[in-house]
């Protein structure tokens, strides 16, 4: 591990996750770079940013994936590439990834209107999941019991000004445990799994799900690299659920938080995510 | 040392790096640090539809 990195860090707020990134790069000597996704702009033309590699911190998908994309036209390499953030971190893009790549996922369907939405639902069947595209942490996600249900949230969501409302994510409701399981992925390694409890159908950390550290066995170490692997691969969290008919990926996360695994499992994870970046920047 | 935007409650982040969230003790409202040296404090960005993991 170099020394001499130069690490530039893309961030929008420091949470418990980034303070430790930083915390462990200054234990190793490397120079960090403070990238504040509220304060950048993009020249078409290359800055003088003395970076070798950037790490994605923002919490805004747009916000990553665009920057991303212009650190890369620079001709710094990122973690995670752009294309890999734009297919984990889009619901509907993932989810072709996964279902092009033979990974169980839930039965999903996504329709452009309101009233192919409630088609799509009538097909899924009742109960189902309404999933906005973009977002994490369990937000603006609906089960819907009944059509009734089902018009009266659309109709909400239509209502929203953002224009993914009106893009529907429908999606078979899994009757699970109480809880699902979170791999991490970074290169082709596991680093480390858990599980989140919660009473509630969402099992999310920022929800309040509990967590439990958890030693995946091979078949479940294998599935998640390979739905990593699906995204492009890089530093990437992949959400599987216990499903009646085996175990399906339904999410894979690009911007990880690691502050329940890392609280659940003792892991270095900040240590293990810097080794990573280092490598990419040696490539 | 400095006050709360919210509350002027006094509020103490002295370990705390500049970009980090934290909720005023008082009032609850989340913060972020904006300076360390001198100690500045601000409403902490709200969460925006395409922030997430």
């Amino acid at each position: 591990m170099s020394d001499a990195l130069r690490l530039g860090i893309f961030l929008t707020i420091v949470r418990p996750e980034e303070k430790q990134i930083l915390q462990a790069a200054e234990a190793r000597g490397i120079t960090v770079e403070r990238l504040d996704d509220e304060r950048m702009a993009f020249d078409l033309e290359p800055p003088d940013l003395p970076v070798d590699v950037i790490l994605n911190r923002s919490v805004s998908h747009s916000r990553g994936l665009y920057a991303m994309r212009f650190f890369a036209h620079y001709g710094i390499p990122t973690v995670n590439a752009a294309d890999v953030i734009e297919r984990a971190g889009d619901k509907i893009l993932g989810s072709l990834r996964l279902r092009e790549a033979g990974i169980p996922t839930p039965r999903t369907i996504v329709a452009l209107t309101p009233e192919a939405a409630l088609i799509a639902l009538d097909q899924i069947g009742y109960p189902a999941v309404l999933k906005p595209p973009i977002g994490s942490w369990g937000r603006l996600m609906a089960r819907v019991h009944n059509r009734e249900e089902a018009e009266q949230i659309i109709e909400h969501k239509v209502a929203l000004a953002s224009p993914q409302h009106s893009v529907f994510y429908v999606q078979e409701y899994v009757p699970k445990p109480d809880r699902d399981l979170r791999v991490l992925v970074i290169g082709r390694t596991v680093v480390g799994a858990m599980y989140r409890r919660s009473s509630d159908w969402r099992t999310n950390a920022a929800r309040g799900a509990e967590s439990e550290a958890f030693e995946p066995p091979e078949p479940v170490r294998a599935l998640a690299i390979r739905a990593a692997e699906a995204m492009g691969g890089g530093i990437l969290a992949v959400d599987l659920m216990e499903a009646p008919s085996g175990l399906v990926v339904h999410e894979v996360n690009p911007t990880p938080e690691f502050k329940s695994l890392q609280a659940a499992t003792g892991l270095d994870i900040a240590d293990r995510i810097l080794d990573y970046v280092a490598e990419v920047a040696r490539r | 040392m400095t006050e709360c935007p919210a509350c002027d409650a006094h509020v103490e982040c002295a370990a705390m790096v500049a970009g980090e969230i934290f909720p005023c003790t008082d009032c609850g409202t989340e913060l972020e640090v904006v300076t360390t040296l001198p100690t500045a404090v601000q409403l902490a960005p709200k969460e925006a539809e395409d922030w997430g993991e």
